[in-house]
C-alpha cells in the first residue's frame, strides 16, 4: 500500500469507479507487510494476514535459515507465487520502501528497539509482548511513535476479545456501580519466581554464523556464552535477567492492560505498589490507581496455597476480575463470564471467539489505512508496561514503593529510581 | 491463528512458547548469588582481577549489574576501566549509566578520545542516555570525523541532548556532514525539536520548518510535517516527562 504519511487525508476512491469487481483489492491499495522473527508465536500472525484480502506477506526475516524458508514456503503457496523474500538481518527489511508495516515476533528483548527502529525508518508496526524491558523502553517506545506519526498495535489481542470486552464495558458503564478494585494474574508457573536468574548456562560452541549468528540474536542484550537451550525453541530465553523483564509482565501485559482499560487509567499508571508474599508463597502485587481504583496482581491459581478468601475464582490464562461497589465481573481465556448475581439476567455465559488475533489485526489493517489509533496502541502500552516494570521493581525490592507519573519516577527512592533502565549493547540504542 | 483456550494452571506457559527441553545445570562459576551479595568495596575490586575468560567477564558482570544500583562515584574509575574491554563494556556502561554522579558524565566523556569502533558507539550512546550537555562539544567533533558509524551516534546523541546549542549544532551540520551522516544528522535534529517542544516552542517549530524542507529524508521529513501540524493543532502532548536516567 502506498502511504501518503500522518499529514496527507487519504483519498478514497471506490473501487467500482475504477472498473474493479467489487470486493477485489487492488494491488497498490493492499499493506504490505513483512515479519520479523517468526517462531511459533509469529507463525500465528502470519497465518492471520494471509487470509486478509487487504493485506499481503511480502517477506521474512529471521536468523534461522530454516524458519525463513518454511515462511516462504507458506507464504508463497498461499499466494501461489515466489515472491515472498527471505532477509536474515532486519535493516534489509526496514529499508524496503514498499513495505507498510512489519510484524516483530522476536524474543521480546529486540521489540522495543526494533519498533523504534522501524518507526525511525517509516513503518507502522504491530508487535507482541511483552513489548519493552524497562520503564525507560516503554517511555522511549511512546515517544517514537508519537513522534514519528507511524500506527502501532501491541500484540495484547485481548483488547480485541469479545469477553474482555464485554467485561470492561460492564466496569466504565456502570454496571458494576462505582469501580473500586480491579485484579490481574500476572502468574505463570514456569515464570516462579517473578524474578529473572543472573545466573548464566555453561557455555557451548557456536554454530556457525551462516547458520546462526549468536551476536546479533543477543542484539541489545550484553554479551553472554552461546548455549543452545536460550535459542532451541519454547521461549528458552526467558526468566533471564538480560533477556526477559519478569514474570510480572508476561501476562501483566494482557492484564494488567484490561484492568488500566476498564479502571479508566490508560492515560497515566499506578502510583502506588506494594508487594505481598515472597519465593514459595503466593505473590501479589496491591496497587492504587490515581483515581483511587485498586488493582491486585496476582498469581492466577495462589500456587494451590489458600489465600484469604478475597472473591477470586481463577478463571485460567489471563484472568481478569473487575469488583464495583454493586457488582463484580470476572473472565479469562476460556470466555466464560462469571457475574454478581444482580447482573446474571444482563450477561452472557461465554463469548468466545477463534478470531480473537484475526480481530486485533483487522484493528490495526484499519487504522493503518485511517491513521487512527488502535486498541493496544503505544500509549496505552507504555502506561500498562510501566505498571508492570514498577511491580516488578517493587517486587524485587521487597518494599512498598511510590510511583509519579508526571515526574517519571519513583519517590524518594533512589534505588528503585537506578532500576528504571538498564543499557543497550552497542552499537543498538533506544 | 493461535487458538485461546482456559488452561489449566499446571499447564500455563508464556505466550509462543512450546515444549521446552530440561534446563542445563548452572556451573559454580556462573552463579550470580555470592558476587551480589558483596559490599561496594568488594564489588569495584573484582572488576580490577585480570582475564577476559567467560568465568571472569561473568564475574565483572554481576558486579556491574550490582554497582548499577548501589555504585557511587567511588566505583567510577574502575568501570571507565572496563569501557575499553569488548564483552565487559556494555555491562561497565550499564552501571556508569546509572550512577548519579557527575563522575560518570565525566569518565564518559574522558573516554571519547581512546575508544574506537563499537567501544566508542557504546560510550557515544551511554552519553546519551544521561543527555550530558557537556559532551556536546566533543561528540560535534565526531560528527565532522571520519568514523560514519560514531558520528551517526554522536548526532542521535547530541539530538537526545537537545536544547539551543544542540540545535545550532545539528542544523549547521546539515549543510556540513558528510553524505553518509546525513540521515541520522536530520533524525538527531528531529529528536532535538521533538524534545525543545516543551520549554522552547518557537525554536522547535522553525527546526521543523527546516526538516519540512524537500531534501530532507522522508524518514524524518514526513515526521517534521507531522510533529508541525499537531504542534499547531495544539493536539501534540507537550513533552514534559523527565527522562529515567
Amino acid at each position: 500500500m502506498k502511504t501518503a504519511g500522518a499529514v496527507a487525508a487519504p483519498l478514497i476512491v471506490p473501487c467500482s469507479v475504477l472498473g474493479q469487481r467489487a470486493g477485489v483489492v487492488a494491488p497498490s491499495d493492499k499493506v504490505a507487510i513483512a515479519g520479523i522473527g517468526i517462531g511459533s508465536r509469529g507463525l500465528a500472525s502470519v497465518n492471520t494476514v494471509l487470509r486478509f484480502e487487504d493485506a499481503r506477506f511480502v517477506a521474512v526475516c529471521d536468523l534461522k535459515k530454516g524458519r525463513r524458508e518454511l515462511v516462504k514456503k507458506l507464504v508463497d503457496e498461499r499466494y501461489e507465487t515466489g515472491d515472498c523474500r527471505m532477509y536474515s538481518y532486519h535493516e534489509e527489511v526496514l529499508a524496503r520502501p514498499d513495505i507498510d508495516a512489519v510484524l516483530i515476533a522476536t524474543p521480546e528483548f529486540w521489540h522495543a528497539p526494533l519498533s523504534v527502529q522501524a518507526a525511525c525508518a517509516g513503518k507502522d508496526v504491530f508487535c507482541e509482548k511483552p513489548c519493552s524491558m524497562t520503564i525507560q523502553e516503554s517511555r522511549a517506545l511512546a515517544d517514537a511513535f508519537r513522534r514519528t506519526g507511524r500506527i502501532y498495535q501491541a500484540g495484547t489481542q485481548r483488547r480485541n476479545g469479545p469477553n474482555f470486552v464485554w467485561a470492561v464495558e460492564a466496569a466504565r458503564t456502570g454496571k458494576l456501580g462505582k469501580l473500586e478494585t480491579v485484579h490481574a494474574n500476572v502468574g505463570t508457573y514456569i515464570m516462579w519466581p517473578p524474578v529473572p536468574s543472573k545466573d548464566w548456562l555453561p557455555a557451548e560452541p557456536e554454530p556457525p554464523r551462516e547458520e546462526f549468528d549468536w551476536d546479533r540474536w543477543l542484539g541489545p542484550c550484553p554479551w553472554r556464552p552461546y548455549n543452545s537451550f536460550y535459542v532451541s525453541g519454547g521461549g528458552g530465553w526467558t526468566n533471564w535477567y538480560d533477556f526477559h523483564g519478569g514474570g510480572i509482565l508476561e501476562w501483566g501485559s494482557h492484564t494488567v492492560d484490561l484492568c488500566q482499560w476498564a479502571a479508566d487509567c490508560d492515560e497515566t499508571q499506578a502510583i502506588e505498589y506494594v508487594p505481598k508474599g515472597a519465593n514459595g508463597a503466593p505473590y501479589q502485587v496491591h496497587c492504587l490507581y490515581p483515581n483511587g481504583v485498586k488493582l491486585v496482581m496476582r498469581d492466577g491459581n495462589n500456587l494451590g496455597k489458600r489465600l484469604p478468601d478475597d472473591g477470586w475464582l481463577g478463571m485460567g490464562s489471563c484472568s481478569v476480575r473487575f469488583e464495583g461497589d454493586s457488582g463484580w465481573v470476572e473472565t479469562g481465556d476460556g470466555g466464560k463470564i462469571a457475574v454478581s448475581d444482580d447482573l446474571r439476567g444482563d450477561s452472557p455465559e461465554r463469548l468466545s471467539d477463534r478470531l480473537v488475533l484475526d480481530n486485533h489485526w483487522r484493528d490495526f489493517i484499519y487504522c493503518i489505512k485511517t491513521r487512527s489509533q488502535p486498541r493496544a496502541n503505544a500509549d496505552r502500552a507504555c502506561n500498562s508496561h510501566i505498571t508492570c516494570h514498577a511491580a516488578y521493581i517493587a517486587f524485587e525490592l521487597g518494599r512498598k514503593l511510590t510511583w509519579d507519573p508526571a515526574k517519571q519516577e519513583f519517590v524518594n527512592d533512589a534505588e528503585a529510581n537506578r532500576m528504571r533502565s538498564r543499557a543497550v549493547r552497542k552499537p543498538w540504542a533506544i | 491463528m493461535r487458538k485461546i483456550e482456559q488452561e489449566s494452571p499446571a499447564r500455563q506457559k508464556p505466550d509462543g512458547a512450546g515444549s521446552r527441553r530440561e534446563k542445563p545445570e548452572i556451573p559454580a562459576e556462573f552463579q550470580a548469588e555470592p558476587i551480589e551479595k558483596l559490599d561496594q568495596a568488594a564489588l569495584t575490586r573484582i572488576l580490577e582481577e585480570p582475564g577476559s575468560e567467560p568465568a571472569q567477564v561473568f564475574r565483572k558482570a554481576i558486579a556491574c549489574k550490582r554497582l548499577a544500583v548501589i555504585g557511587t562515584k567511588e566505583s567510577v574509575p574502575a568501570l571507565a576501566a572496563l569501557l575499553g574491554e569488548d564483552r565487559v563494556s556494555d555491562y561497565a556502561r550499564d552501571a556508569l549509566e546509572s550512577i548519579p554522579d557527575p563522575a560518570a558524565d565525566a569518565a564518559l566523556r574522558e573516554a571519547l578520545p581512546r575508544l574506537k569502533g563499537l567501544l566508542l558507539i557504546g560510550a557515544i550512546n551511554s552519553i546519551r542516555r544521561r543527555r550530558d550537555a557537556n559532551a556536546i562539544e566533543p561528540l560535534g567533533e565526531l560528527i565532522q570525523g571520519a568514523d560514519v558509524a560514531a558520528a551517526g551516534a554522536a548526532a542521535l546523541a547530541v539530538g537526545e541532548i537537545s536544547g539551543p546549542v544542540a540545535a545550532r549544532m545539528l542544523l549547521r551540520a546539515l549543510d556540513t556532514a558528510g553524505k553518509a551522516v546525513r540521515a541520522d544528522v536530520a533524525a538527531g535534529a528531529l529528536l532535538c525539536a521533538d524534545r525543545m517542544m516543551s520549554e522552547d516552542r518557537e525554536g522547535a517549530l522553525s527546526m521543523l520548518e527546516v526538516l519540512s524542507r524537500p531534501g530532507i529524508p522522508g524518514n524524518v521529513r514526513i515526521p517534521a510535517m507531522h510533529l508541525q501540524v499537531t504542534a499547531a493543532a495544539s493536539l501534540s502532548r507537550p513533552r514534559t516527562l523527565p527522562d529515567t536516567k
